[in-house]
């Protein structure tokens, strides 16, 4: 019986890969491993051309290539991967080829923090880097402090990242969670009176970023003057959005404050859409800024969407045109996620420190990435005791089917519609 | 607490109404199949998201749209269906005790399978009027979610008339009630098993291409989605299909109310419990039949 079981098994697998020969996209990750199984991220390769004499500098991560975060995921993935190949190109680290080891935690935090571990004492790599979003970067920020590895992070600047005590933490962002959304609000605030909206909602994933961001907004706008009608936190596992929709509906505020990652900005949208709510103006803290995924999702409902964001594709400062050539011609022509260009500013920042002191020493490291100013795609970075950095963020917004900078002023590119279409 | 406005009272009603005829499809093969054959198909949840997972292919690839792609769908479950209950179930010793295990077993095997062949990047299918609803009055009722409730209604309806007007039919609730005695009647039970199997599992198809189209979802959905038809299945009465219809619209509408009035975090909460005292003062549920240990 045994074996007519197996059998069927076999015979169940077999359909199921006949029906789907169609199949998912080629263009995707390889398959979810269990932690157990080898990285389902193949390692970057030392150049062929040349054998170096030394082994490679590995450098750890675990991305949520998988599962709720996968689509800012994959971008961080490609911006390690984009920086490991221009690095290599130029001659290495200190003389040694750069390697990847990234493992795919499918955004799940126990996950995460298990592959953290493992690439340290396991794979014994010779330095970490973080995952995508404060969520996967507080417990795993932990197992790299516990083994004194400095933790430069792309995507995790809730308050609760930086709250802990702990100084092993750079968010490779302009400016941290609480202050992202700092431009939006003034933005806002600065509207003619006529047409500044009155109220606003806050409807917000149960996510440290996201809750992080939406509150900083929230309190700007109070004390801006504007009341708040409606604040909902729902589970970050949340499909259905339609009853909450209809409640924001009925109260029909002039503003939405959406804290989401990518799968629930389109899911409160379309909901929205569905409920017939049209607010004057709209923004999410994560999703509007996947400028190829958000426009696959929701066409022109995009429009006149604005989010907060790290880095823009055109900007001119130091190091960004490279950034944007080598990418594309890496990758190819879609636009470029803000999420890659983050990611790859860790490597920036590995790289500055690493060879400022001219070591792989942890320890040295850290105080180094403390007292530096770095040159990223983001700007001069520098970071504070904890390790929040100390610049500023942008405010963009769809336009045109496209992420447009509308401020403030140093990065501007175009002015602000206002209030924006329906959806 | 927010008390709703009458408007939002009713808008909310209606959503809750529209996704409770939903999950009563997605409900009724399971409680069929317990019904008939005391089988407890724990990879329900498995097969409405395999379901999903096919009307998003024939989206994707064919532009099939996803209503009309369960005329595809049903067909090849419940020949799946069938040959799962006569080359697996039936021959399993003592399946009233056991099925329990080797469907989860293949619940697990089949969330696996799909992590592997479709990834667990979360999916939705996209038709053109998936943004649009439809006005009576003030209300709203999104176009997706009437016809899912449309289209399930149809499928139960079709199903309540398969049981009660043909000679099948009958076949079927005779082997419900006394298995040995249908035997004994000249009816071929073992026929009637794999039929009914294949039934319930080809109803999961047009759940999940329901589901597809109004919720997000990817391979591990399924625990989530067993957890919700079993709780409708236990609440309406095991093996009853007018129960569980009736079950999944009170689901329905308590999750939707929930979110209204509280927040969405309490909607399982308190269907939760109004499933624990629904089984506390009627422990059948509210359509099902004391079941005795036949000797």
């Amino acid at each position: 019986m045994k074996s007519k079981i197996l059998k069927l098994m076999i015979s169940i697998a077999i359909f199921s890969l006949l029906i789907t020969a169609c199949g998912a996209p080629a263009t995707e990750a390889p398959v979810v491993a269990p932690a157990t199984e080898a990285p389902a991220v193949a390692t970057e390769a030392p150049a062929a051309t040349e054998a170096p004499a030394e082994a490679p500098i590995l450098i750890g991560a675990s991305l949520p290539l998988t599962g709720d975060f996968s689509d800012p995921g994959t971008a961080a993935d490609k911006g390690y991967k984009l920086w490991a190949d221009v690095v290599n190109k130029s001659g290495g680290l200190l003389g040694r080829q750069v390697e990847l080891v990234i493992y795919d935690n499918a955004s799940n935090p126990d996950t995460a923090v298990a592959d953290y571990e493992r690439l340290i004492t396991e794979d014994k790599v010779d330095l970490v880097v973080g995952p995508f979003s404060s969520k996967l970067v507080i417990p795993t920020s932990e197992v790299a402090a516990k083994y004194g590895y400095a933790f430069p992070e792309p995507a995790g600047g809730a308050e609760h990242v930086f709250d802990r005590g702990l100084t092993n933490i750079f968010f490779a962002q302009p400016a941290p969670s609480s202050e992202q959304s700092i431009p939006f609000a003034e933005f806002i605030l600065s509207l003619p009176e006529d047409s500044r909206p009155k109220t606003f909602a806050v409807i917000t994933g149960d996510d440290p970023f996201s809750i992080s961001v939406v509150e900083s907004t929230e309190k700007l706008l109070v004390e801006g003057g504007m009341t708040m009608v409606l604040k909902e936190v729902y589970p970050a596992d949340t499909k259905d959005f339609s009853s909450l929709a209809a409640k924001v509906a009925d109260l029909d505020p002039d503003l939405i404050v959406g804290g989401t990652q990518f799968e629930d900005s389109v899911g409160q949208i379309k909901a929205y859409q569905q409920a017939g709510y049209q607010p004057r103006g709209a923004m999410f803290t994560t999703g509007p800024s996947l400028p190829k995924e958000f426009d696959e999702a929701l066409g022109i409902a995009t429009e006149g969407i604005f989010a907060p964001i790290s880095w823009f594709e055109e900007s001119t400062i130091e190091t960004n045109p490279e950034f944007v050539q080598a990418y594309h011609a890496m990758y190819g022509a879609d636009p470029i996620a803000e999420d890659s260009a983050n990611s790859f500013t860790v490597g920036q920042i590995v790289q500055q420190a690493v060879e400022n002191i001219q070591s792989l020493d942890n320890a040295l490291l850290i105080e180094e990435m403390h007292k530096a100013t770095f040159t990223t795609v983001v700007g001069p970075l520098s970071f504070d005791e904890v390790g929040r950095p100390k610049g500023s963020f942008m405010v963009l917004q769809w336009q045109g089917g496209k992420i447009v900078i509308v401020g403030p002023d140093f990065a501007k590119q175009a002015d602000a519609i206002w209030p924006k279409p329906n959806w | 607490m927010t008390i709703p406005s009458f408007h939002l009272f009713v808008q909310t009603l209606i959503l809750g109404v529209l996704v409770g005829g939903v999950y009563a499809l997605m409900a009724s093969g399971l409680t069929l199949i317990f019904g008939v054959m005391r089988v407890i198909n724990v990879a329900h949840g498995a097969f409405l998201i395999l379901g999903a997972y096919l009307t998003y292919e024939l989206f994707q690839n064919f532009q099939i749209d996803p209503i009309a792609s369960i005329l595809i769908t049903m067909p090849v479950f419940f020949v799946v269906g069938w040959i799962l209950q006569r080359y697996m179930l039936s021959r399993i010793a003592n399946p009233e005790k056991t099925s329990v295990l080797v469907t989860f077993s293949l619940a697990l095997v089949m969330e696996g399978l799909m992590g592997i062949i479709f990834q667990t990047t979360a999916r939705s299918v996209t038709p053109s009027y998936t943004s649009e609803a439809l006005m009576i009055a003030t209300y709203r009722f999104p176009v997706t979610r009437l016809i899912g409730f449309g289209v399930a209604l149809l499928i139960i309806l079709l199903l309540y008339l398969i049981l009660q007007y043909t000679n099948l039919g009958r076949a079927i609730r005779a082997t419900t009630q006394d298995a040995r005695a249908a035997q004994l009647m000249g009816i071929n039970t073992s026929m009637i098993s794999a039929f009914t199997f294949a039934l319930g599992v080809s109803t999961a198809a047009a759940g999940g291409s329901l589901l597809s189209i109004i919720y997000s979802f990817n391979p591990s959905s399924q625990a989530d989605w067993i957890g919700r038809t079993l709780s409708i299945i236990v609440l309406g009465g095991m093996g009853s299909i007018p129960g569980a219809l009736i079950a999944a619209l009170i689901l329905g509408v308590m999750e939707q109310m929930t979110a209204i009035v509280i927040t969405l975090y309490w909607s399982p909460i308190v269907f939760y419990f109004f499933l624990f005292f629904t089984l506390i003062i009627r422990p059948q549920g509210l359509m099902g039949e004391i079941i005795r240990e036949k000797g």
